[in-house]
């Protein structure tokens, strides 16, 4: 794992960005650390962040998500080493919506639920997920998640986009899912009012749970500083082992063993738009993905064993 | 049959001069009138001008003698232009509307009224759902004198509605137009020697091209609907890559700085940036076009892109 060019990376990275330099500029130094083939991608990935080139009505760019996909595919094969099972039951075809559990204060599950479906899916495509709110306020990081394929975490872009028959991951925990301290890690939170369960409803798109392992020790949440929190306007502001100690490498995520499930998908469209107003409907169905979530968490936590060998 | 009688309100800017020479030439309108205190921008032949302004509490007793059956208000000021106070504007657009609409109340024989209003009634917002809907006019606060304003409007216009159902009552929510012939906030925003732009921003934009602007105008003329309908080019693009397209060097600026840094440029003698503007560089919009199609009947030909394009072009 300790590869010796990223560690020059990250302290390149580092050194550019406590000298006082722009992201994008230190990016830049640090990938001349890099090997070639590396240091290309860094670059074309800067300019694609600058403009001139296609992206879809959500800002969504392809080419972009190829991009950055070695880097991903890093973090997939060597960091956290997942192991998928069950992408063939995502529907290959059509509308549908992944609910996940959620952890790790950075949406690094979407895009390993993402990667996962690239990779062993066999007729794979890009999913593009629901992010927390707050991340849009941030430069930089609301143009990469766009790019990535993220929209903001409302009810009418879900529903607009599983109406163009796409793929959408979302996390019914919301930043309860995120906050959550350590010691209750893999104990899933309420899933809200159920709101994702109408969304599903109302566009007639089956809803597959996905059980994701190990994304819950990345950043082992010790603690909280409110005050903090409240005066960058963030939902929390996390202690842990890393961070804030280590500045920007307190980012780094903690190399976790991963498992990532996905579930046989519950069927909606039989129960018509109509249903979306039941509220018994919407919550028994929220519940019984909720359940199928928890209990695959579970089984798999069993099946990986110790968190980080 | 007897063919419509219709009335234009700013008749002297591009868009009102543009639409009174069309309903001439368009079959099924006996009478185009219009009403502004500036001339129009060509000869029209066909329409009657009269020369008045809106905010006159005399335009009830001139447009009760005109005997229209439909009123287009299209002279709402999206931004003040040279010479022109935020003030003005302001009475212009609010004092305006309220004047038109009671001069409405006493003409008996209006059957439907059509505004050009604004989609800067949405705001721009990080948090907006990528594409607003006619109905999620609720929910963000106004931000803006300009947003309020619309509001305002927007309001009136609503209990004008409701008071009169005998009137069909449409407002069209236009976002920004683009086009060879315009002079607007965005052309003048891309033709400068280079575009600020908020530092690790990228935000969507949403244009309407010219033809595609008259054009919905003139489907909502021909088939009033009631309440709002959004008025856009179909997709959105990114502003970094729309300044690319207008071969314009970006001029990438921290959030902070962005204000201080386009008000000297102001005093400079640079072109002013309203605050729903600048809102708009660092969030964006996009707005849903469904209604426009399904209800007006219009599809937009134009793409954002290709409306962009079209300008860049001329």
């Amino acid at each position: 794992v300790t590869d010796p060019a990223a560690l020059a990376f990250m302290r390149r990275l580092r050194e550019g960005l406590d000298s006082g330099l722009e992201l994008p500029e230190a990016l830049t130094r640090g990938a001349a650390a890099l090997p070639r083939e590396a240091r290309d991608t860094v670059q074309r990935v800067l300019d694609r962040m600058e403009g001139d080139h296609d992206e879809d009505e959500w800002g969504f760019d392809e080419g972009f998500a190829d991009l950055v996909e070695p880097f991903f595919g890093f973090l997939y094969d060597r960091w956290w080493r997942v192991k998928v099972e069950g992408a063939q039951r995502v529907p290959a075809h059509g509308r549908a919506l992944l609910a996940s559990n959620h952890a790790g204060i950075l949406p690094w599950d979407a895009t390993m639920i993402g990667l996962a479906l690239l990779r062993e899916h066999p007729l794979p495509r890009h999913p593009r997920f629901l992010a927390l709110n707050w991340a849009f306020d941030l430069p930089w990081v609301s143009v990469f998640i766009r790019k990535v394929g993220g929209v903001v975490a409302s009810p009418y872009n879900a529903l607009r986009l599983l109406e163009q028959d796409q793929l959408v991951a979302v996390f019914p925990e919301g930043v309860k899912g995120t906050g959550k301290p350590f010691s209750e890690r893999y104990r899933l939170q309420r899933f809200g009012r159920g709101g994702f369960v109408e969304i599903a409803l109302r566009a007639g798109a089956p809803i597959v749970p996905v059980a994701v392992v190990g994304s819950e020790e990345i950043y082992p949440k010790l603690g909280d500083i409110p005050p903090l929190a409240r005066a960058i306007g963030a939902p929390f502001f996390p202690v842990t082992p890393t961070f804030p100690w280590l500045g920007p490498l307190g980012v780094v995520p903690l190399p976790s063993k991963w498992r990532i499930e996905f579930c046989d998908p519950i069927a909606t469209a039989h129960l018509g738009p109509e249903a979306a107003n039941d509220r018994g409907l919407v919550l028994e169905l929220s519940d019984q993905v909720r359940d199928v979530v928890q209990e695959t968490v579970l089984r798999n936590l069993v099946q990986r064993g110790p968190a980080f060998i | 049959v007897a063919g419509r009688r219709v009335l234009i309100t700013g008749v002297g800017s591009y868009l009102g001069t543009l639409l009174a020479a069309r309903l001439e030439s368009e079959p099924g309108f006996d009478a185009v009138v219009g009403l502004d205190t500036r001339r129009p921008r060509e000869a029209l032949a066909g329409t009657q001008v009269i020369h008045a302004d809106i905010r006159d509490p005399a335009i009830g007793t001139l447009i009760a003698r005109a005997e229209v059956d439909t009123v287009v208000h299209n002279s709402i000021v999206r931004q003040p232009g040279p010479g022109m106070s935020a003030r003005a504007m302001h009475d212009i657009n609010v004092m305006g509307s309220l004047q038109l609409l009671s001069a409405c109340g006493q003409s008996p024989s209006i059957e439907a009224i059509v505004i050009r209003g604004s989609a800067g009634i949405y705001g721009a917002e990080p948090h907006a759902p990528q594409f607003f809907g006619e109905e999620m006019t609720r929910m963000f606060p106004l931000r803006t004198r300009f947003q309020r304003d619309v509001a305002e409007i927007e309001t009136y216009f609503e209990n004008y509605s409701r008071r009169h159902p005998e009137v069909t009552c449409t407002m069209l929510r236009y976002q920004p137009a683009i086009g060879p012939s315009l002079a607007t906030q965005i052309t003048r925003y891309l033709s400068q020697p280079a575009c600020p732009t908020y530092l690790g921003f990228d935000p969507r934009i949403q244009l309407v091209h010219e033809e595609d602007a008259l054009d919905s105008l003139v489907a909502a003329i021909r088939r009033p609907v009631r309440g709002a309908v959004n008025v856009a080019a179909s997709g959105t693009i990114g502003l970094a890559r729309m300044i690319r397209m207008a071969r314009r060097p970006l001029l990438p600026i921290a959030g902070p700085l962005f204000g201080p840094i386009t008000g000297a440029g102001r005093r400079l003698g640079l072109d002013a940036y309203s605050d729903d503007f600048r809102r708009l560089l660092r969030y964006g919009r996009g707005v849903d076009v469904a209604r426009l199609e399904r209800e007006l009947g219009h599809r937009p030909r134009y793409t954002t892109a290709e409306a962009l394009e079209s300008w860049v072009a001329a």
